[in-house]
């Protein structure tokens, strides 16, 4: 499932100690820097639409100390070397967007290119990385853009798998959440946590599956729920007529009831 | 644990993958065929493509044809009931 939105791939500065490095990005044609002359160099063309990706700790310790300068917004930059945590909000205030990593969690070089040239890279993970304190993953998508989610969302499966938060990664060209023998799809969180990316399937759908009916039905599945589950507040029979669109006025109260099973607002209902 | 289906060397090597995870939108029941950043769902009960894009005419037919085939798609479908078994393929709820 893609949506494409003809964006177009923005122009890529590499960082990188070793050219080794820029065979995977070539697709991206990435100007490459490898000193800090290449840097001064790039810093002056760069335009707020570039990515600046980096593999090198001291050329972004160069970047930063160097772009302090430049008076505008130098797009967006993903980091993937390990970062001290003072230089964050010196890197946020100089990017309009940034992606970086806790415990190296991104995917492989060649995966990572393939996700930036994708068409679909807003709905693909490029990496992330667990907090255990907080019980929560914070995954980065193809755009940088972030979105974090409880480890309740990873729910046991039907044959027992549990996920290992220990052994979390990004596979699949974005497309799978890997923890341990545990893998969920990637559009499965999105249809979950992002309403935005929900509305963009919901509006994909056939029509005759737009009914507010079939949307109860599908989240009711997604909360693994049966109709029975809903008693006593609502009877399994009164369940089944909302979702074969046999009720025409569905009650306040009934609503209400459905919403608190299903761990969501009234109004969100139809829009599954 | 994700269910993915053995397919033969020369299907690995071109990346292709089919894959039913832990974690799916679970309404309906499908199979997932992954390769690269392009995916194409496959409805269980209907046995037809979910999506028109990306374009299920991209998907090698020797790989629909071992995805098709019956012991193989019985596979799956045991894959998919095992793995989510509040909402398995025989779902006979829309009957009551």
């Amino acid at each position: 499932m893609t949506f494409k939105e003809n964006q177009l791939t923005p122009s890529m500065i590499l960082l990188v100690r070793r050219s080794k490095r820029v065979g995977a990005f070539t697709g991206l044609h990435p100007k490459v820097v490898t000193s800090l002359s290449d840097l001064q160099s790039s810093l002056a063309q760069a335009s707020k639409d570039s990515m600046w990706v980096s593999y090198a700790s001291e050329l972004t310790d160069a970047l930063v100390k160097n772009a302090a300068s430049v008076p505008r917004k130098l797009g967006t930059g993903l980091f993937i070397h390990s970062l001290d945590i003072k230089s964050i909000p010196a890197l946020s205030s100089l990017f309009r967007r940034i992606a970086f990593t806790v415990d190296g969690g991104f995917i492989r070089e060649e995966e990572l290119a393939e996700v930036l040239e994708s068409d679909n890279r807003d709905n693909l993970f490029i990496g992330g990385f667990v907090n255990r304190t907080n019980r929560t993953i914070t995954f980065w998508r193809g755009n940088l853009d972030s979105l974090t989610v409880a480890f309740s969302a990873f729910e046991k499966s039907g044959d027992e798998t549990r996920p290992n938060f220990d052994d979390f990664s990004v596979i699949d060209s974005g497309q799978t959440v890997k923890l341990g023998s545990y893998e969920a799809a990637v559009d499965a969180i999105l249809y979950e946590y992002d309403p935005d990316f929900r509305r963009e399937v919901s509006k994909k759908r056939l029509q005759e599956e737009r009914t507010f009916g079939a949307a109860l039905r599908r989240l009711r599945k997604q909360r693994g729920l049966r109709r029975e589950d809903f008693a006593p507040d609502v009877a399994a029979k009164t369940v089944a007529r909302i979702e074969q669109g046999q009720v025409k006025r569905i009650q306040k109260a009934t609503l209400a009831a459905l919403a608190k099973h299903l761990a969501v607002e009234p109004e969100e209902i139809a829009g599954w | 644990m994700a269910y993915t289906l053995p397919l033969a060397a020369a299907l690995t090597k071109a990346r292709w993958k089919v894959k039913i995870r832990d974690k799916e939108t679970r309404e309906p029941p499908h199979v997932t065929i992954i390769r690269g950043t392009d995916a194409w769902r496959i409805d269980l009960r209907k046995k037809e493509f979910m999506d028109d894009s990306p374009d299920p005419s991209l998907v090698l037919g020797v790989l629909i044809d071992q995805i098709m085939a019956q012991k193989t798609w019985q596979q799956l479908c045991d894959a998919w009931d095992r793995m989510y078994p509040r909402n398995p393929l025989a779902d006979l709820e829309d009957q009551d």
